[in-house]
């Protein structure tokens, strides 16, 4: 397949700083853990095993079968640049990832649950929410808008206008032309969204702990916490790594024939002559049916839910009609304190350092992916993506906690390990098929490896490069679980600050940190958002071979 | 045959931003004709097919197809509803599909069933002798290959029209044959016309029945090969068509355009060599003459030393029209 | 440059006046207590690791298998656990003398209760309160309770029930016959609650009566026989034995003024004459017996998930 212009030692030199990376932030805790479970197993299989594993599988499997179809569309749909209102859809369709898992399942059921929005103002509600049925639609929104970011800034990254001209003119309608050929040429992308759901979903615990739990529907992660929140317990805690080790088995035997077999056969080299450009124009009955189909996905899985979140924070208790005379800022008192400010620019540096890193290690592993060992370390990315954060947490801690535990540094490991796939996927997906003599080309004019790559790969890739750094970033920002478990004095995450002052599951502080979050996000993401479409705008604008 | 012209545009304006590829062209093809676009790279040749094509919407005027007004008023027809075949730059060859699917493609959107329309297809393959070529993808196919893959599937698609735009090779002999051939049988029947956008004159002249000669987004001339050849409008359209010589007329009256040919070695005129190509049938001597730089070609012949004093005669020239700036 | 931020926990002992507390009380709790402390004994220093239970226990795991218990103090949230700990010999073998004011069931040899948690019930405003737990399971309408496979003070709650001879593992019979609905924490129980999902349950005084002070649409009940106390011991390191700043914390935290400072924080205090929150007049309490729950705790759970189907 293809291969970067560059020496086979700069070659052989990325795969190896890529596999050693990989040892010291997946391989050597993920050990440590294999071997918790291996030495202490107590030899009783742990009851509910097989339910718990059944249903994280069918769960991980639906939610991928509707929410990468459901991502693609939105991928296909926002890429017009006439759409009416283009931006601001971009933005809303992507509002369910600033949300942590945990408020987002609660912002659901104050929505549409019994006593929610549609059962006080119209009677209606859906029993089905907390159960299987609910767990999994929530999964399907949460996953829609990632699956959505990695299509979409693979579309972005190598348009290929006439490939999608030649089917029009050839007589395929507008649809015909998307499922024929640019889906097709997408499916790379589209194949590293659906196994990033996949995987996401088989680790989510926070949907599946909230709405499942009242319908009994357990599953791995669900399974994992209570093994680990039952006493101190030596045996349910090795039954907790135990079962982490089974989740890390079960998604490397989905993911791993994904990635070597399918892979090569997904790929295909891009022709030298792809570059962004607008899609065909439509009709306008069209783009109105399309803008009223995206405002009634987006008001019905982001706006009401985060109404609810919004409502929730300036209420001063959960359960009060959320009324004017009922508003307080009670709940952002509690957030914004000295102590949090500090916390808070502590997060935000974190995030900001994990992300660029992450956004590195992404492109290393991308890159070192095209040479057949690198393959295998592309799949063991996505196994600490799967870990769920407090089994991560405890490998890291028995790996690196002698010397680093308490410390920003075992904080920042851990989110590298944990993010690594989340950065990796989509900038894999736009890679695959740079086409190599682009590099060779700027080789031969004399740039250097890191010139040629500079100026050469990055701007046709830039867009995929940012949805990884932003996707990084958030889910960075608002990560709780690792850093509760890891952080010491001096390395408290705002997560943990808030969380810790009251109780977990106080929705309110939770609602609150999640809005000032979305604040503090919305606005650098937005100039981030503005500044890209400038940056591409140029290209845009000169439609191919114009001549 | 239709009455009506095959492509009809009218006063088309296209901006891509703030600039504008195309001010305001009018242009028409007639059934059964080759129409060459010819104009360097930046004049707007694939934005007026584009336009021509539905792949872009004019800013402002009109696009009508065998009479049937296709853009400009209305609902803009899509591009699949529009009756026309399109042979890309780089041929567009989808990536995922062998050169069998890919010509089958466009009878399958027609409805034809799987069976038929590659049957078809393997027939169109087998006409440009690349049957043998049938499973492969565009990866493992050479420019030429690709070039025929990309044409068979534009003769699959049966349109009124064809839309060449800048094929990066010149269509080889066997390619241009069948392509002829296709659209005098479609003629006949239909009143096939196409569009071929070039920058390279040679192919130009040699293919079209008429040339369309673009520059900054305007039509500067339009008119037979001979005509454009050997009566350009100005000095920019005499370059843009071939070897061109522009020299002061002998008689003060102006410029004149002396193509390769329009003047001999000996004879009364005097000049010195400045330059000397032997190309093998012939040789072409660059002259300084007192009337400005000349291009002289000689049959057979030999390299002469730079400096060397020669007389020469001119046979013919023509008087190009005022010099409007363009230069 | 990230390192720089941040300064690795201190091991066990290292400064005799440091000391590394491991806790799942809130900060609401147990910051003051550690303020308290601090004035009391100059130099002293608390370095905190609050985590809820699940967690805390992960980073214990995690402690022992990467060069030993990182704390000097443990303080936990329910007897099983730190039991759990001290059979795995990490932390007990020692109380402090002020021990002795606490009452015998809230102690052993090993750790003293610093805190209790009650199971009381948590209702609607427009649904009646339940006079006694067997008034939970009601036709039309829908019970929440916590899931004793994840918290311990939902256990505690489950041993109890179970031992007791008028109530038994039939009482979770008669909750999931009625349609009730386990939910994974007490706190979730609250919310839920409140949030009008559920019409009444099971969880912790704390929980509901801060949804109470809230203004939630929600009042707290104490059933007959009695609210189920779960209480919060607070046990020595073994590895820190010696540490006499570790001890003092201890001492602090079981006497007068720690005492008062949990009460006044919200928390209910072990000690007896300490004002903590409210406790209505002549509210029953009842105590589960910890050590023959941690016995049965598999047939209990056991029987439990034949039940509830988890």
């Amino acid at each position: 397949m293809s291969r970067v212009g560059r020496p086979a030692g700069a070659r052989t030199g990325t795969a190896v700083a890529a596999v050693v990376l990989l040892a010291v932030l997946v391989g050597y805790p993920l050990l440590r853990l294999a071997l918790v479970a291996a030495d202490e197993w107590p030899g009783v299989r742990p009851a509910g095993l097989g339910e718990a594993l059944r249903n994280t599988v069918v769960l991980a499997g639906a939610v991928t079968l509707a929410a990468v179809p459901v991502g693609v569309a939105l991928a296909l749909v926002l890429r017009r640049p006439d759409l009416p209102g283009r931006a601001l859809w971009q933005a809303a369709v992507l509002l369910p990832l600033l949300v942590p898992d945990f408020v987002l399942g609660y912002s659901w059921t104050q929505a549409y649950a019994r006593a929610g929005f549609t059962d006080t103002l119209l009677g209606v509600h859906w029993a089905g929410l907390l159960g299987p049925a609910g767990v999994w639609l929530v999964l399907v929104v949460n996953a829609a808008p990632l699956a959505y970011l990695v299509v979409a800034v693979a579309l972005a990254a190598r348009a290929e206008p006439d490939l999608e001209r030649a089917a029009r003119i050839s007589g395929a309608g507008a649809a015909t032309t998307a499922v024929t050929v640019t889906v097709r040429l997408a499916l790379p992308a589209v194949a590293a969204a659906g196994v990033l759901v996949f995987v996401l979903t088989l680790g989510s615990f926070a949907i599946p702990q909230v709405l499942g739990a009242p319908a009994g529907f357990r599953t791995v992660t669900t399974q994992i916490y209570a093994d680990l929140s039952l006493g101190g317990d030596p045996t349910s805690f090795v039954r907790a790594v135990t079962l982490a080790v089974v989740l890390v088995l079960v998604t490397a035997a989905c993911t791993a024939p994904a990635d070597v077999l399918l892979a090569p056969r997904l790929r295909s080299q891009r022709p030298a002559d792809a570059r962004p450009a607008a899609a065909l124009p439509a009709r306008p009955a069209v783009l109105r049916g399309q803008t009223l189909a995206l405002g009634g996905y987006a008001g019905l899985t982001a706006g009401l839910p985060l109404a609810a979140l919004l409502l929730a924070s300036i209420t001063r208790a959960v359960g009060v009609p959320p009324t004017p005379g009922n508003w307080a800022l009670d709940h952002f008192r509690t957030v914004l304190t000295p102590r949090t400010a500090e916390a808070l620019g502590r997060s935000l540096a974190l995030a900001l350092v994990a992300a660029t890193l992450l956004v590195l290690l992404g492109g290393l592993v991308a890159v070192a992916e095209r040479r057949r060992a690198g393959r295998t370390a592309a799949t063991l990315t996505t196994l600490t993506l799967v870990l769920p954060g407090s089994t991560l947490a405890v490998g890291l801690l028995l790996a690196y906690g002698r010397w680093l535990s308490g410390t920003l540094t075992l904080i920042l490991l851990a989110y590298l390990a944990k993010l690594w796939a989340v950065a990796h996927r989509p900038i894999a997906g736009a890679l695959d098929r740079f086409p190599p003599d682009e590099l060779r080309a700027a080789r031969v004019s004399g740039a250097g490896a890191l010139t040629a790559v500079r100026t050469v790969a990055l701007p046709p890739l830039a867009p995929a490069l940012l949805g990884a750094w932003l996707l990084c970033f958030l889910t960075a920002l608002h990560e709780v679980t690792m850093s509760s478990l890891l952080y010491g004095p001096g390395s408290e995450t705002l997560a943990v600050v808030v969380l810790n002052s009251q109780e977990l599951g106080r929705i309110g502080p939770t609602a609150a940190l999640s809005v000032v979050l979305t604040v503090l996000v919305a606005l650098p993401a937005g100039l981030l958002w503005w500044a890209s479409r400038r940056w591409s705008a140029p290209a845009r604008e000169v439609p191919a071979g114009v001549g | 045959m239709s009455a009506e012209p095959a492509v009809e545009v009218t006063d088309l304006v296209v901006h891509h931003g703030t600039t504008a590829a195309l001010r305001g062209v009018s242009l028409q093809v007639l059934p059964g004709e080759v129409l060459a676009l010819l104009g360097p790279s930046g004049s707007g040749k694939s934005t007026l097919l584009h336009a021509v094509a539905g792949f872009l919407e004019p800013t402002s005027g009109v696009v009508r197809l065998g009479g049937r007004t296709v853009s400009g008023a209305g609902r803009p027809v899509p591009p699949e509803r529009r009756d026309l075949a399109v042979v890309f730059q780089n041929y567009a060859l989808w990536p995922h599909l062998t050169a069998l699917d890919t010509v089958a493609y466009p009878a399958r959107r027609r409805g034809e069933s799987r069976a038929q329309a590659r049957a078809e297809g393997r027939a169109l393959l087998g006409r440009l002798h690349v049957a043998h070529l049938a499973d492969r993808r565009p990866a493992e196919l050479s420019g030429g290959e690709q070039q025929r893959v990309g044409l068979a599937r534009a003769l699959a698609r049966r349109p009124a029209v064809y839309l060449f735009d800048e094929p990066t090779a010149h269509l080889d002999t066997h390619v241009r044959g069948v392509f002829l051939e296709e659209l005098a049988s479609r003629r006949r029947e239909s009143g096939a016309a196409a569009v071929y956008a070039t920058h390279d004159a040679e192919e130009a002249l040699g293919l079209a029945d008429r040339v369309a000669l673009l520059d900054a987004g305007r039509l500067v001339q339009v008119g037979t090969p001979e005509q454009v050849y050997a009566q350009p409008v100005d000095a920019f359209a005499a370059r843009l068509t071939g070897p061109a010589s522009v020299i002061d007329a002998p008689d003060g009256s102006g410029e004149l355009l002396v193509r390769l040919g329009w003047a001999r070695l000996g004879g009364p005129l005097e000049g010195k060599v400045r330059g000397s190509w032997f190309r093998g049938p012939h040789t072409d001597h660059l002259v300084d003459t007192p009337l400005g730089e000349l291009l002289i070609r000689e049959s057979g012949g030999a390299c002469r030393p730079v400096g060397e004093r020669i007389r020469w005669t001119l046979l013919h020239g023509w008087s190009l029209p005022g010099h409007d700036g363009r230069g | 440059m990230l390192a720089a931020c941040g300064e690795p926990t201190t091991d066990a002992g290292t400064a005799a006046q440091d000391l590394t507390l491991y806790t799942c009380l809130s900060d609401e709790t147990v910051q003051p207590v550690i303020a308290a402390f601090e004035d009391s004994a100059p130099g002293a220093s608390v370095d905190l690791f609050r985590a809820p239970t699940g967690e805390l226990n992960a980073r214990v795991a995690a402690d022992v298998r990467s060069g030993g218990l990182r704390a000097d103090v443990f303080w936990g949230c329910d007897p099983l656990t730190v039991q759990d700990l001290v059979d795995q010999g990490l932390v007990g073998g020692w109380t402090p003398p002020e021990a002795d004011a606490i009452p015998a069931q809230f102690r052993t040899a090993d750790y003293v209760g610093a805190h209790l948690l009650y199971m009381v019930a948590v209702h609607r405003t427009d649904v009646p309160a339940p006079a006694t737990w067997a008034d939970l399971p009601a036709a039309g309408r829908t019970v929440a309770v916590p899931d004793p496979s994840v918290a311990a003070s939902a256990l505690g709650a489950l041993g109890w029930f179970a031992a007791d001879p008028g109530y038994g593992l039939d009482f979770y019979q008669r909750l999931a016959d009625a349609g009730a609905v386990q939910v994974r924490t007490p706190d979730e129980v609250t919310t839920g609650v409140a949030q009008g999902l559920y019409d009444l349950g099971m969880t912790t005084a704390n929980s509901a009566y801060a949804a109470v002070d809230d203004g939630s649409p929600v009042a707290v009940a104490w059933p007959q026989p009695g609210a189920v106390a779960v209480y919060g011991p607070v046990a020595l390191a073994t590895a820190s034995a010696d540490s006499a700043v570790a001890q003092d914390f201890i001492s602090f935290a079981v006497g007068p003024e720690g005492q008062q400072t949990i009460g006044a924080s919200g928390s209910y205090p072990t000690r007896p004459g300490v004002t903590g929150p409210s406790v209505p007049a002549g509210a029953p309490v009842v105590h589960p017996d910890w050590t023959s729950i941690a016995a049965d705790r598999d047939a209990v759970l056991g029987g439990y998930q034949r039940v509830f189907g988890g």
